[in-house]
């Protein structure tokens, strides 16, 4: 059982690691990854939304859609559910920690139309996972993300002090350093089974 | 009709939840910030005083900040916010920032060749950058540089020269020239001093031909009133400033109307 | 003894003491002397003399304002010509006085000889403060103020910086040579004011004979000479106090936080000076030197002598030098002018053919990390340097930029031939501006 949620957990990091393997979740990854503090808030913020909608997203799905045989609905109730969470994490944002909602801008709101938040819900229910393992599967899948943020990060605040050629400059060299990450991600390819 | 009834009630208890949410931790915006933020012009160049333009924006709703301190932003603008703050607006004088110094390469003494960083900070580092003139523009381009509209020049002649049409007066060049040359003057002003050295007329002919040798004939052109002398060096009254005739009477050119020196004088 | 402790980093120019065997001379009376009021770090000295007056050898020229401050003596006897200005080596106008000799080179008055076991420090604090003594070692900083650290901080440890690290310099290794005695006195009236229970001289082991002279000079007194390897710059001052005690400065910190005073044989020979004799500071060994001179050397000039005077008498030039430098060619300032005085701190005039002058474009940085290996103060001068181009003041503060010596391993080992130490002396001056800044907006 436990080597089970370390594959699970494992997988979802680094092995299939949300933005680097799946290319999920692009808009905030190149968006707030131009300085390392922002890009931890991110991070931080999209952990939190994440557990909490792959936790709310499972009891739903579980315990009213299937049961009442309306598993067809989970597109629009995920979307729903996550909407509200974002909402209300914004919020709170705002009241406690109003630099970082300053820094966020757009990309806060953004969280909710974010494929990797429902693209992790969506595949929990479709591989029948139970609440708990939704849940750490969505928590591990914003840890991976949170992960891939921050090194795209700290290679871009590098970049800024770097001699760009002029047709790469802007986000022509962002995309080529997500590349690079992404090709070194899947030297993971194959680990943990 | 389950499908109906469900979503329904999703719906409701979520906005439920995000309503209590809101009641208990929303914080309420200042609307009066919300609307100075879309008037101010969002260039972030500092002239106003303040980081950028949301600060300004937050100084001016707080009441620690007067509309108008904007270079950037036309009456029209400012009479806006004058009127959303309620108070009185007061008469702006458009300013152009001015390199006060001619010595290029053409007309102006280096005492020695600079191997460094091309930077006038830099260059200051270095004995004082080699010119012969110490109040000397050396036109490496910290000003240049500096500013955010790109209206300095750096002549091939190693002079900085300010474009009127395109400065706005927000005076960052000003921090960035080492030497204190630049000063801001009214746009309206139709003649400047391009000189600051306060050192005697004959020490100053020596390093440049272009210098203000405090011959005093603008002097007597224009009247004590317009412009008068400091030490050797003349300054222009700009409240009252002369007109554009008495450059005629400058024997060097360091009294001019154009920033750009002709190749024909001094 | 050597010691086998030495600093990370550094490097090994080529040595170039040319001057190494030349005794110092003493020059004679000039015509004229333009002595500098400002020839010290802190305020400048405050003429109490004015134009026309009648003045002696050593007598008082400025006195000192404030604490951090040094008072100015006259180099010769003769008249005030002129209260002026004149050029400094950093290339600024320093006030100055011009002084006529009248050749008879008549001594003041000097102070009463103080019998410096008996004084109190105090009384020896005063006579060095009075005398004008300041560091000799390059900074000029008022001995007085370095001889005063706060009580809480105990000094137990004299270090005597005989090293010379400098490329081409050798005024110090002449200095040990010919007045050791001396030195060592100094030390000793050093170690009273201080307290310290230690006293130890350093000195690289280029220099045998040096070591063995100061062994001697020092044995009865239990001093110890320290002999250390050769590498640039052993003779800076953490560095020194680092491979002779094993403590290490706190980054921002002073070698008093470790209970450490490093002083500068030459200081230490003029504090005898002014306390056994009661001779004021008006005069410094300066080595001359350089390929296009005819004869290198090391004179005693008084304060006030021009680079030109000194240049003609190291028998002028055979060829035209292409750069002056004040100093030695590590740390020295180019200057564009020789008539510049010599000043209490200057310890080498060094000239440079077209030969020996390479011209640099400056390239980008290639991240080759040769900085990071030499740099002594194991900072990493090259990331600073690409911090520093894009204006990332705050970030260089970050990086340690202030811990910097200024030593120019880095731009020596550069191979993009780029200006480290110009950037790095940028930022320090952006970052210490920017606490002014700060501290003044704190305290409105």
């Amino acid at each position: 059982m436990i080597s089970e949620y370390a594959a699970l957990i494992v997988g979802a990091i680094l092995v299939n690691n949300f933005v680097l393997s799946r290319i999920l979740g692009i808009c905030p990854f190149l968006g707030v990854s131009k300085k390392l503090s922002t890009a931890l808030g991110m991070g931080g913020a999209v952990i939190f939304v994440m557990t909490l909608s792959g936790l709310a997203t499972a009891l739903f799905h579980h315990l009213i859609l299937i049961p009442l045989g309306l598993g067809y609905l989970q597109t629009i109730v995920f979307i729903l559910v996550i909407a509200a969470l974002v909402q209300i994490v914004e919020v709170l944002m705002q009241r406690f920690t109003p630099p970082l909602y300053r820094a966020l801008g757009i990309f806060l709101p953004l969280i909710t139309t974010n494929c990797a938040v429902l693209g992790s819900a969506i595949m929990c229910a479709d591989n029948g996972y139970g609440i708990v393992k939704s849940t750490v599967f969505c928590s591990a899948s914003a840890v991976g993300f949170a992960l891939a943020l921050v090194l795209f990060a700290s290679v871009r605040e590098k970049l800024e002090l770097a001699r760009i050629p002029e047709p790469l400059q802007g986000p022509s060299i962002a995309l080529l350093t997500a590349a690079t990450l992404a090709m070194a991600f899947s030297g993971f390819a194959g680990l943990g089974g | 009709m389950t499908t109906v009834i469900l979503l329904t009630v999703t719906g409701l208890v979520s906005g439920l939840a995000i309503g209590i949410v809101v009641k208990f931790y929303g914080t309420t915006p200042n609307p009066l910030e919300e609307k100075l933020l879309e008037l101010v012009p969002g260039a972030n160049c500092g002239g106003c005083g303040f980081a950028g333009c949301e600060g300004y924006a937050k100084a001016m709703a707080e009441g620690s900040a007067k509309p108008g301190a904007c270079p950037l932003m036309n009456d029209a603008v400012v009479q806006e916010i004058c009127a959303l703050l309620g108070v009185e607006s007061e008469a702006r004088k458009p300013m152009v920032a001015i390199v006060c110094c001619s010595g290029d390469d053409d007309h102006a003494q280096r005492m020695a060749f600079y191997n460094g960083v091309n930077d006038c900070q830099n260059a200051m580092l270095v004995a004082g950058g080699g010119k012969g003139c110490v109040y000397g523009c050396l036109g490496l381009g910290s000003c240049a540089r500096a500013c955010p509209y790109g209206a300095i020049e750096i002549r091939p002649n190693h002079i900085a020269v300010v474009h009127p049409e395109l400065c706005v007066g927000c005076g960052k060049c000003v921090l960035a020239c080492p030497r204190r040359l630049i000063k801001l003057t009214p746009k309206s002003a139709p003649v400047h001093v391009f000189c600051s050295s306060p050192e005697r007329g004959a020490l100053k002919r020596k390093f440049c031909s272009a210098a203000c040798i405090g011959c005093r004939k603008c002097v007597k052109e224009a009247g004590e009133d317009q412009v008068s002398m400091n030490g050797a060096l003349a300054a222009i009254n700009y409240d009252n400033p002369p007109d554009a005739g008495v450059a005629a009477a400058c024997p060097t050119g360091a009294l001019r109307t154009t920033a750009v020196m002709e190749s024909t004088r001094g | 003894m050597i010691k086998q402790l030495h600093f990370y980093g550094g490097i090994h120019p080529v040595e170039d003491k040319v001057a190494q065997s030349v005794p110092i001379v003493e020059p004679p009376i000039l015509e004229t002397y333009m002595v500098p009021l400002q020839q010290h770090i802190g305020a400048p000295a405050k003429a109490v003399v004015a134009k026309g007056d009648q003045v002696k050898r050593g007598q008082l020229l400025g006195e000192a304002q404030g604490f951090v401050s040094a008072p100015v003596h006259a180099p010769t006897s003769g008249v005030i010509r002129e209260v002026t200005t004149c050029l400094g080596p950093s290339g600024a106008q320093v006030p100055a006085l011009l002084l006529a000799s009248d050749g008879e080179d008549a001594p003041a008055d000097p102070m009463p000889a103080i019998d410096w076991h008996q004084a109190s420090p105090g009384d020896l604090r005063q006579r060095i403060s009075a005398a004008g003594i300041v560091g000799k070692g390059g900074a000029a900083f008022p001995t007085v103020v370095k001889l005063s650290p706060p009580p809480n901080k105990k000094i137990d440890t004299l270090i005597l910086n005989g090293v010379e690290c400098e490329p081409c310099l050798t005024a110090d290794h002449r200095l040990m040579l010919e007045r050791a005695a001396d030195i060592v006195t100094g030390a000793q009236i050093t170690a009273r004011i201080l307290g310290a229970k230690k006293i130890i001289i350093g000195i690289e082991n280029n220099k045998p004979d040096a070591i063995e002279v100061m062994r001697q000079a020092g044995a009865d007194y239990g001093i110890e000479v320290c002999s250390l390897r050769v590498r640039y710059p052993q003779g800076a001052e953490k560095q020194l106090i680092y491979a002779v005690t094993g403590r290490k400065v706190p980054s921002g910190g002073l070698p008093a936080d470790i209970g450490c005073l490093v002083q500068n044989v030459g200081t230490a020979a003029a504090i005898a000076d002014a306390v056994c004799l009661g001779k004021p500071l008006y005069e410094r060994v300066t080595t001359v030197t350089g390929t296009p001179l005819v004869s290198p050397g090391n004179w005693r000039f008084r304060v006030g002598t021009t680079y030109s005077e000194a240049i003609k008498l190291a028998g002028g030039v055979k060829e035209d030098p292409i750069k002056i430098i004040s100093g030695g060619p590590m740390m020295g300032m180019a200057v564009y002018s020789l008539d510049i005085p010599i000043i209490k701190s200057t310890s080498g005039i060094l000239l440079l053919s077209k030969d020996e002058l390479t011209q640099f474009a400056v390239r980008p940085c290639i991240r080759c990390g040769r900085c990071n290996d030499s740099c002594p103060m194991g900072m990493m001068p090259g990331i600073l340097s690409v911090q520093i181009e894009n204006q990332r003041y705050e970030l260089a503060e970050k990086w340690h930029v202030m811990d910097c010596i200024e030593c120019g391993c880095c731009a020596y080992t550069c191979p993009a031939s780029r200006p480290l130490v110009q950037h790095l002396r940028r930022a320090k001056a952006e970052v210490q501006a920017a606490r002014r800044a700060a501290k003044a907006k704190a305290e409105k």
